[in-house]
Parts: C-alpha cells; structure tokens; sequence
C-alpha cells in the first residue's frame, strides 16, 4: 500500500494550493491536483488487487473528470472576464468596486 | 528503482505547477506531473489507463496553455533558478515517504476479467453516468444563455 503515500503526499499538495493561493489558474491546478492523486489511488489499489473492473471505471471516471475541467475552465473564463481580475481575494469586493467588463 | 524515480518527479513537478509564479510554468510543471502519472501507471501495468491518462492529460494541458496565456498578468518578477531549486528539493524531499515505503514492492496487474468484458458488464452505470454529465452540462449552458440572453434584454 506504499503508492497511498504517495497519493496521500498528492492530495496534500493539491489542498494546500486550494487553501493558499488565489490565482484561479492556480486554484484550478490544485484541483487538478487532487483529481490525479485520488485516481493514482484509484489505479495502484485496483492494479495490486488484480481487478480490472476499477480500471474499467476508471475510464468512467476520466471522462467525468474532464467534464469537470471543462465546466470549471469555462466558470473560469467567465468569472475573469467579468471581474476583470484573475484574483479571488478581489471576488468577493461589491461590483461597483471591481472593474466590470461585459461578458 | 525507476518507479522511485518517476514517483518523485510526479511530487517535485506537482510541487512546481502550485509553487511557481508565473501561470504558463505552472501548467508546464502540470504537464509534467500528468505525463509521469502516466507513465507510473503503464510502468505498473495499467497500460489502457495510462493511455487514457495521457490524451486527458493533453487536452487538459492544451487547454489550460492557452487560458493562461490569455487570462494572467506577467508577474512583475521573473522565476529564479534559486527558486527552482528550492522548490525541486521541497518536492524530493516529499516524496521521501514514497521512497522508504518501497514502492516498487508492489507487483504488476495479472488480468482476472478481461478489460472489454469488465465495460461490457458494467455498461448501464456508463450510460448513466454519461446522461449525468451531459445534463448538468446541458443546464450549465442553459443557465449562462439565460444569463446573457437577461443582460442583453437589460441593456
């Protein structure tokens, strides 16, 4: 079960760049991140356990998972070109406060 | 011993891709992270999945390239090989973990039902999982024409 430290190690990085940064690049990357390290657990478990049918959904699970990149890149297109600011710490400040562009 | 290697370089460039400054590095770093996961994965045996993980990981990359060109700001101070270094080392030194669990331990897959018989099988919970998807895209689409079709009637 050595690779779920290494997951684990993956996961960690992931929610620490979810918790400190505030570029949404960035936040989108950790996400990133976390994807991978819960699929590497994924992959490892079922591969030593010799069934190929957690790899079979892992293939579910891959499609999902770009599904989720997608929607998330596109939330944050839109957000950016809104707020006119790629930062989340300046997202919460009142609208008339940002620097509005129309989408 | 190649394992080891591969799993600390998937640490230090996962390590890189949140740590580094500028977003285009970062997503290079993402870059090499998902490469490497891909070829741990067809280094232990998974080679439909590492196959899979390699084209997601290249659209992903592809994509983010692009957004990160367009959407971030130069930061006003460049990446220094100081930095770089540091950052490998943190990276190295978290993977340190993986190293003494040994991870090369672990033995590759010996296949007990067959990949396109296990997707066969299962292949009601794809349809829908994949009706799921394409819903909730559907409704994000809906919900942002909505938006838009408000603001234009507003303005």
């Amino acid at each position: 079960m050595d690779f779920v430290i290494l997951s684990i190690v993956l996961l960690a990085i992931g929610v620490y760049g979810l918790l400190t940064q505030r570029h949404l690049l960035k936040v989108f990357i950790s996400i990133e991140l976390v994807a991978t390290a819960a699929t590497l657990n994924f992959v490892m478990l079922a591969s030593s356990l010799s069934r190929e049918v957690g790899e079979a959904f892992l293939i579910l699970a891959f499609s999902t998972d770009t599904c989720v990149s997608a929607v998330i890149l596109a939330l944050l297109v839109i957000v950016s070109r809104k707020y006119g600011t790629t930062d989340i710490s300046k997202l919460g400040e009142p609208e008339e406060e940002a620097t509005e562009v129309d989408v | 011993m190649l394992l080891e290697l591969v799993s600390a370089g998937v640490v230090i460039a996962a390590c890189l891709a949140i740590f580094l400054d500028e977003a285009v590095y970062s997503v290079a770093a993402l870059a090499g992270a998902l490469m490497l996961t891909s070829l741990l994965y067809a280094l232990n045996g998974a080679i439909y999945v590492a196959v899979f993980q390699f084209a997601v990981g290249i659209g992903t990359v592809a994509v983010l390239f692009l957004s990160g060109e367009t959407l971030s700001e130069k930061p006003s101070t460049k990446t220094q090989p100081r930095q770089l270094i540091v950052l490998s080392v943190l990276g190295a030194l978290l993977s340190l973990p993986a190293f003494f669990l040994s991870v090369s331990q672990q033995n590759g897959s010996t296949y007990s039902v067959p990949f396109g018989e296990a997707l066969w099988s299962y292949r009601a919970l794809d349809v829908v999982l994949q009706g799921l998807v394409v819903m909730t895209v559907a409704l994000g689409i809906a919900i942002v024409l909505y938006r838009k079709k408000k603001i234009s009637k507003g303005v």
